[in-house]
């Protein structure tokens, strides 16, 4: 064994119960260098505790400016074979389903393009082609489109939109996340390709959130309903006799204190709920979403660069189920026109929409301000009022 | 760092091939490099390309952002990677020797 | 658009192919939940790892969830398709935490595919109260910017907590996330636990780089601070930190090659606690700073998974059911957690960015 392959540290992450990813570059390395030569610069990370990535890296596909990952080692002499490792981020189907026919396809074009490494997924949602050559982009970029795949999007594009599994196998999904994330996703090809701005969309079929689009999306649609939780009385009672307190672990454990169970019949004051989900993920036989059924759409979810990070926030509450697509596109124009006209460059929406307003930013995109956008209306005294047209300050024209 | 030869003449490029010299830009540089980006020949619209960003960023010291580039151009964004198939970060901004753009490419 | 030139792929002339988007996911479902697809009536769990969904029609999906590293090479991917192909017909899908799931219509072959994972290595679990599989970046395996290795913590941390993911005996659901710089790729800042990597020196500025490879006034508005200024160094324009107003989040070097923040004597690991992203019970919010810094310590961080196990531990043993990390800290208070879990509170752990007020205690609530 030569000495760059020796990765006594590395090594040690080979054994414990938990899978390793060392003994995966590993098998990677069996049968490509390059995945050898990532070992050993890795390893070099580990001695001195120190990326060894040169920094970005702009290469991609012909026609796209987003898509992939630029990485150039900054010890190329000693990793030759990672001399460039470049990224493919290629869209997955939506709700990560697969048929194992698919992945076949997908890994063997990899295997001829590239490390045979990959991250099944990537943080936005996309599978991960982890390391190749420029000269093996292109060639890789069409046979995947042969075979059915597209890239997904980078850098200032349209990211990639993601959903959670919802109505394919998910009792809680209020509105078809899948359907509209890949209708979504098609729609918007040419942001997703050609970076025009660098918004992301995530869809989740109830407020449990698990694609945590309220913490990560531009646009956050999260499913909800509006009328009364379905509930099967006979399903309460067999949750309580099958040892469910339903008073502790239901009821007390609501936010809303909608709900009371007299040791028999559980009584759910419905206008009151806050739709948090609790009572129906204690107790999935016995109660269920209401009937009308949609979504609600937030606003503005970012990591903390540059000024702090932010949650997304209630711009429409409710949506019917058929109108979310519309809606979203509708919306989308909207902001895009705004956004075209303010917006600065890398500028996310919640940084736009501090920058200018809330208020300025509803009226620009003609939303009315409703009661459910706020967590408690201001507590300053510095109110922009507004000019009337007859030349008097008057209140919010509404 | 790696060179970049064409025709004879030699430049000093960035891994991405990037031209590492601000100061020796000039219309002739522009199409030896044009070449690298699968522009065939630089016409009129080309150049309508790089000058407007290659002015911009003596103005401004930044590149101009992409839609301003469009407006300002006149062309859509389409129509901009049909000039410059590998887009505006990295065709028409190499092609206008700015700043390799940045970010989480 | 590009033209449809024609090129060639593997000595075939093929038309370019672009714009088409990702593949209908419909055509990857599994015939079960085609049918009955939006027609699930209810889902109960068969112990950890293993969930049945049944449909109005009364049909039954059964579903087996592993961890996986989330670096993968294309033979474990393959193996996962031929598991597929033995036991359920080719069909399976990874979930939104790098899980890899089986989809049976056949539960009598669901303790032999949870066998024969477990002795490849992936062990079955993930579900309900668990520890699930940990979102996380690419460190030093792929990232630029990275301040501190991903797999290689996540790796330590889940060898120590891996019996929590193959039980779901803790009081509410564990979420943690990894970051490796600021950037946060990845739903770190609404963990339960984020580990999240950070420098603690200032950028050095490369003079002889910065007009050559910089936007300058895109790299002084990177600064969330206004750290930095211009300056004509040699008599060429370039820039100055002012290190005082530096808290080393490292965007300058996001948008500036010239402004490198790696070091490994200061850059390491910080911990933050109690974030969540679902509305159950209570509402989303942020995880808060429970450890300033952790020195980077490879290969196996021990500093690292110490906190993090004890945070653990002390969590499962203090809350009550249902609450999540934060959620069992708003009942307890802050005082109370760092006195538990022995964690020292420092200066660090007051804001002292934007709206800082807001998180200094405003009332006399106070516990004894």
């Amino acid at each position: 064994m030569d000495e760059k392959k020796q990765t006594k540290l590395l090594d040690q992450l080979e054994s414990g119960p938990w899978p390793s990813f060392v003994k995966e570059i590993k098998k990677a390395a069996a049968t490509n260098p390059a995945a050898g030569d990532l070992l050993g610069q890795l390893e070099l990370s580990y001695e001195e505790k120190k990326v060894h990535w040169k920094h970005g890296g702009i290469v991609g596909v012909l026609g796209y400016g987003g898509g992939v990952i630029g990485r150039y080692s900054d010890v190329p002499e000693k990793f030759p074979k990672v001399a460039h490792f470049h990224t493919l981020r290629v869209n997955m189907p939506t709700g990560w389903f697969y048929a194992s026919d698919a992945l076949r396809t997908i890994y063997d074009i990899w295997e001829r393009h590239g490390s045979g490494l990959t991250n099944m997924h990537g943080s936005t949602g996309d599978i991960i082609l982890l390391g190749t050559t420029t000269d093996q982009l292109e060639p890789a970029f069409q046979e995947l489109t042969q075979a059915g795949f597209d890239l997904g999007g980078s850098g200032s594009a349209l990211r990639t939109p993601s959903a959670c599994v919802g109505q394919a196998r998910c009792e809680w999904a209020c509105y078809d996340t899948m359907g509209v994330c890949n209708h979504v996703t098609h729609h918007y090809q040419d942001e997703l390709h050609r970076p025009a701005w660098p918004y992301k969309f995530k869809f989740s079929g109830c407020p449990n959130d698990c694609v945590a689009s309220i913490a990560r999306a531009d646009l956050s649609v999260i499913g909800m309903w509006k009328d009364e939780i379905q509930q099967d009385d006979a399903a309460v009672a067999e949750y309580a006799a099958a040892g469910l307190d339903i008073q502790k672990d239901v009821c007390d454990r609501c936010p809303a204190k909608c709900m009371n169970w007299d040791g028999k019949k559980l009584s759910i004051d419905n206008p009151e709920c806050v739709h948090c989900m609790h009572c129906l993920n204690v107790m999935p036989k016995a109660l269920r979403p209401g009937k009308e059924r949609g979504a609600i759409f937030l606003l503005g979810a970012k990591a903390p660069i540059l000024q702090g990070a932010v949650l997304s926030s209630v711009l429409i509450p409710f949506v019917p189920a058929a109108e979310i697509v519309d809606t979203l596109k509708e919306l989308v124009s909207r902001i895009w026109e705004f956004w075209d006209e303010y917006g600065h460059n890398r500028e996310r929406v919640a940084e736009l929409i501090q920058r200018v307003g809330m208020a300025a930013f509803l009226d620009a995109i003609g939303l009315d301000p409703v009661p459910e956008m706020v967590a408690a209306p201001r507590d300053n005294p510095y109110i922009f009022f507004q000019k009337e047209s007859d030349g008097s300050n008057g209140d919010d024209k509404g | 760092m790696a060179t970049f030869e064409v025709d004879g003449r030699s430049y000093e490029v960035d891994e991405d091939g990037f031209l590492q010299d601000p100061g020796i830009w000039n219309e002739a540089v522009a199409k030896d490099f044009a070449t690298t980006e699968s522009v065939a020949e630089m016409t009129e619209a080309h150049w309508k390309v790089v000058n407007y960003i290659r002015n911009y960023y003596l103005q401004f010291g930044i590149a101009p952002m992409v839609r301003k580039l469009c407006k300002e151009t006149g062309f859509k964004l389409n129509q901009i990677y049909e000039l410059f198939p590998s887009g505006p970060a990295k065709g028409a901004c190499k092609l206008a020797r700015l700043p390799k753009p940045t970010g989480c490419v | 658009m590009v033209p449809m030139e024609t090129t060639k792929v593997e000595g075939q002339p093929r038309k370019r192919i672009t714009d088409i988007g990702p593949p209908n996911f419909e055509k990857f479902l599994h015939p079960l939940i085609k049918k009955n697809y939006g027609q699930w009536k209810y889902h109960e769990s068969l112990g950890p790892g293993r969930l049945c969904h049944v449909a109005e029609s009364g049909d039954r999906i059964y579903t087996v969830r592993a961890g996986s590293p989330r670096l993968l090479s294309i033979h474990t991917i393959r193996y996962f398709a031929d598991l597929a192909d033995k036991y359920c017909g080719g069909y399976l899908r990874f979930t939104s935490r790098n899980n890899v799931e089986f989809l049976l219509d056949d539960p009598a072959r669901i303790e032999p595919l949870k066998k024969e994972l477990e002795q490849a290595g992936f062990p079955v679990g993930g579900t309900n109260n668990a520890i699930s599989n940990i979102v996380h970046t690419q460190g030093w395996v792929h990232c630029h910017s990275a301040a501190t290795d991903a797999s290689g913590i996540v790796k330590s941390v889940m060898d120590e907590l891996h019996y929590h993911f193959t039980h779901q005996e803790l009081p509410g659901k564990i979420r943690i996330a990894l970051a490796c710089c600021l950037n946060m790729c990845g739903a770190v800042h609404c963990s339960d636990i984020a580990i999240l990597g950070i420098h603690r020196q200032p950028p050095v500025v490369r003079h002889d780089l910065v007009p050559k490879v910089c936007e300058v006034p895109t790299l002084i508005a990177s600064c969330p601070t206004g750290a930095i200024r211009p300056a004509t160094v040699d008599g060429k324009p370039s820039v100055e930190v002012i290190e005082q107003q530096c808290m080393f989040c490292g965007n300058c070097f996001t948008v500036c090659p010239a402004l490198p923040m790696a070091n490994a004597e200061f850059d390491g690991v910080s911990i933050w606690v109690g974030g969540k992203v679902s509305n159950a019970r209570s509402a989303p919010r942020f995880s808060k700073l429970a450890i300033p810094y952790l020195p980077n310590n490879p290969p196996r961080w021990p500093e690292v998974v110490k906190a993090v196990v004890n945070i653990v531990e002390v969590y499962a043993k203090n809350a009550r059911k249902f609450e999540r990390m934060g959620e069992w800290i708003d009942r307890i208070g802050w005082p109370k957690f760092f006195k538990l879990t022995g964690i020292e509170f420092t200066r660090y752990h007051i804001d002292d960015f934007r709206f800082a007020p807001l998180t200094f205690a405003r009332s006399t609530h106070i516990r004894f």
